[in-house]
């Protein structure tokens, strides 16, 4: 919105109709936040200087540019880059495009996707934030030293782990995908037991029939906590997954539960008679 | 060498001033021509014609070529195969508040371009190549049937008609639109050409939808040329599963002397966001002063709302920028950036300076 002007200017009246324009000021922020939104119901939390910390460059960086286009059910390459997905999204996860390349590998930003993409020397497309002013190389110097420095999350994963609960799908519940997903990554909010992440504590399941006549098939996968990043769930579907209803259920029978590391188990989202928790489902459309 | 000297004397002839540079859309209206004159893309950018390469060589260079000098016109065989290419190397700093300040030296782009006549005036092919940096990336690749000089109908890959074609691909109206030379977009375009109008309609992908296998994009241009200003507007509406996108623009030049105007603003709604829908009004307005033979400053102001239903988050980014083309093919270029915006994010209140060499085909 236009702002009034501190200083005006008499401009020729031949050039009257681009008035507004040459008097228009940059905004003062008043009452918004880093991400230039209003204060209230913001999800930035308020301004964080941008530096070698997940949490900043989150702010600065992945929530008021790359999440412009990078947000919703269908995401460019299914990447998410909001506040609650992103962490668990690109650290030790495998590129779409070139699945040899990890988005994030924690010490060794050269070999990490995220910044061949960002300074434009990707084997795959194009340069990002895509038809946008490429990134200073001072914001992504910072994005590198955070790489460098193992790639930690921020003080705010730590704030989310009172309860130990899912806190990220890709894809998202009740998400219509046009193609397969190459793998399905959920978040939590505390590290995971790795050694408890196996096909007896997490399925995959393709459902057929109409509701209230359901049955649901178990579809094999692999499933991988990502060394770096003990809090994401990585499940890689054995073969590409058929178009049809999918749901991804954790296991409730005692003894085959997934766990924190501390071994709490999940509180949320609740279980079902048989003690599951369907944390997600989504269709794979047919293909044209 | 005689049909060289002959269109050397029909740019001279039909150009008239010496005061110009080069390769954007300012040219065409310090000229008062259509994109189409000089380029072989219609659309402008990109390979220059016959007509574009003596114009570049005779006309807009401080110094010309010797009188007996070999010429480059571009044809590899006689009129079947053109071939071009553009370099642009840099040496920039940019400084971001509470950041260290960067400096580098860059090469920005390398392109080859290439057309084939395949049946002279009706059935072409064309090609833009970035070869570098980074992987080698098709910029655009299109059939091309019909005669540009009165209908015309592409199908492939290529770029948008939204707007100024300009050559910066960070201004707010290029950024904002993400209609820009950057990102090229997979389709169909119809296009008709008449004496002082050029019409584009579009039907693509829409970049918005790269991998997700629906969605369209349609795209509209139409611009009426005089010789001393001109008025298009351009409009464009992307369905895709993020959220659609509806744009519309407005844009002009003007001739006054030495100086080429150019004017353009920009109204975009994209929906998606979670807090729904969004308009963004994007504008730009610049002056080129061709002062010289050879020498070019342009002057540019821009705006830029990013949420119209949120007060005081505007920004703004003016630019100097001086061009010095000594000889033909080759240009000098230097410029400084100032954006300015809310004062609590870094990123929109960073300079940056740049010291530019361009050789071009």
């Amino acid at each position: 919105m236009l702002p009034a002007c501190s200083s005006k200017r008499a401009l020729p009246a031949a050039l009257g109709l681009l008035s507004s324009w040459l008097c228009a000021c940059s905004g003062s922020g008043v009452g918004l936040d880093s991400n230039g939104q209003p204060l209230s119901g913001s999800s930035s939390g308020g301004t964080v200087p941008l530096s070698a910390d997940f949490d900043a460059i989150q702010a600065n960086v992945f929530t008021p540019i790359c999440s412009v286009c990078h947000i919703g059910a269908t995401a460019p390459e299914g990447l998410m880059l909001d506040a609650a997905h992103s962490y668990n999204l690109l650290v030790n996860v495998p590129s779409t495009e070139v699945p040899s390349i990890l988005r994030v590998k924690p010490g060794d930003p050269t070999n990490s996707y995220i910044i061949q993409k960002l300074e434009g020397h990707a084997a795959v497309g194009a340069q990002m934030p895509l038809g946008e002013t490429p990134l200073p190389a001072s914001t992504i110097a910072f994005i590198v030293q955070w790489i460098t420095n193992g790639a930690l999350p921020g003080a705010s994963a730590s704030a989310m782990a009172a309860t130990f609960r899912v806190s990220s799908m890709a894809p998202e519940d009740g998400a219509v995908l046009a193609a397969p997903p190459a793998r399905i990554i959920v978040g939590f909010t505390r590290e995971l037991d790795a050694t408890r992440a196996d096909t007896t504590t997490v399925r995959l399941e393709r459902i057929a029939g109409e509701a209230g006549d359901e049955s649901a098939t178990a579809v094999a996968l692999e499933p991988s906590v990502p060394a770096g990043n003990p809090r994401a769930l990585l499940l890689t579907p054995r073969s590409t997954l058929m178009a049809g209803r999918y749901q991804l259920v954790l296991s409730g029978q005692a003894g085959a539960q997934i766990s924190a590391l501390d071994g709490a188990t999940l509180s949320a989202p609740p279980a079902d008679a048989n003690g599951d928790r369907i944390i997600a489902r989504f269709i794979v459309a047919e293909t044209p | 060498m005689k049909t060289q000297r002959l269109l050397f004397a029909l740019a001279c002839l039909v150009l008239g001033s010496t005061r110009v540079a080069f390769a954007e859309p300012y040219l065409a209206v310090q000229q008062g021509y259509k994109c189409v004159a000089c380029h072989i893309n219609p659309t402008g950018g990109g390979l220059r014609n016959t007509f574009g390469l003596v114009f570049a060589e005779n006309t807009m260079p401080a110094s010309t070529l010797p009188a007996n000098a070999p010429v480059w016109l571009g044809q590899v065989l006689q009129d079947i195969v053109r071939v071009g290419g553009d370099l642009r190397t840099d040496w920039s700093r940019t400084t971001v508040p509470q950041s260290p300040t960067q400096q580098q030296f860059a090469l920005e782009q390398f392109r080859m371009y290439a057309d084939v006549s395949v049946i002279p005036n009706l059935l072409g092919l064309y090609v833009d190549e970035q070869v570098a940096p980074g992987g080698a990336q098709t910029m655009e690749a299109y059939a091309r049937y019909g005669d540009t000089s009165n209908w015309y109908l592409k199908a492939g890959h290529f770029y948008l008609p939204f707007g100024w074609r300009l050559q910066d691909q960070t201004a707010f109206v290029r950024t904002v639109t993400g209609i820009n030379m950057t990102t090229p977009d997979t389709g169909v375009e119809f296009g008709v050409e008449r004496a002082n109008w050029s019409g584009q309609l579009d039907v693509t992908n829409g970049a918005a939808n790269v991998g997700t296998g629906s969605g369209y994009q349609v795209t509209g241009n139409l611009v009426h040329v005089q010789s001393i200003w001109r008025v298009g507007v351009s409009s464009a509406f992307t369905q895709s599963d993020t959220g659609n996108r509806s744009m519309y623009g407005l844009y002009a030049g003007v001739r006054t002397g030495p100086i080429a105007w150019l004017a353009e603003g920009d109204l975009v709604r994209q929906a998606g966001y979670p807090n729904g829908t969004r308009t963004m009004i994007p504008a730009l307005i610049e002056a080129n002063w061709a002062f010289r033979k050879g020498n070019n400053l342009k002057l540019t102001y821009e705006y830029s709302d990013p949420e119209r239903s949120v007060p005081n988050n505007a920004q703004t980014r003016w630019s100097a920028v001086y061009e010095l083309t000594p000889i033909p093919f080759l240009q000098a270029r230097a410029g400084f950036r100032r954006y300015q915006g809310i004062p609590q994010n870094a990123l929109q209140n960073e300079t940056f300076g740049f010291i530019e060499l361009h050789v071009f085909l």
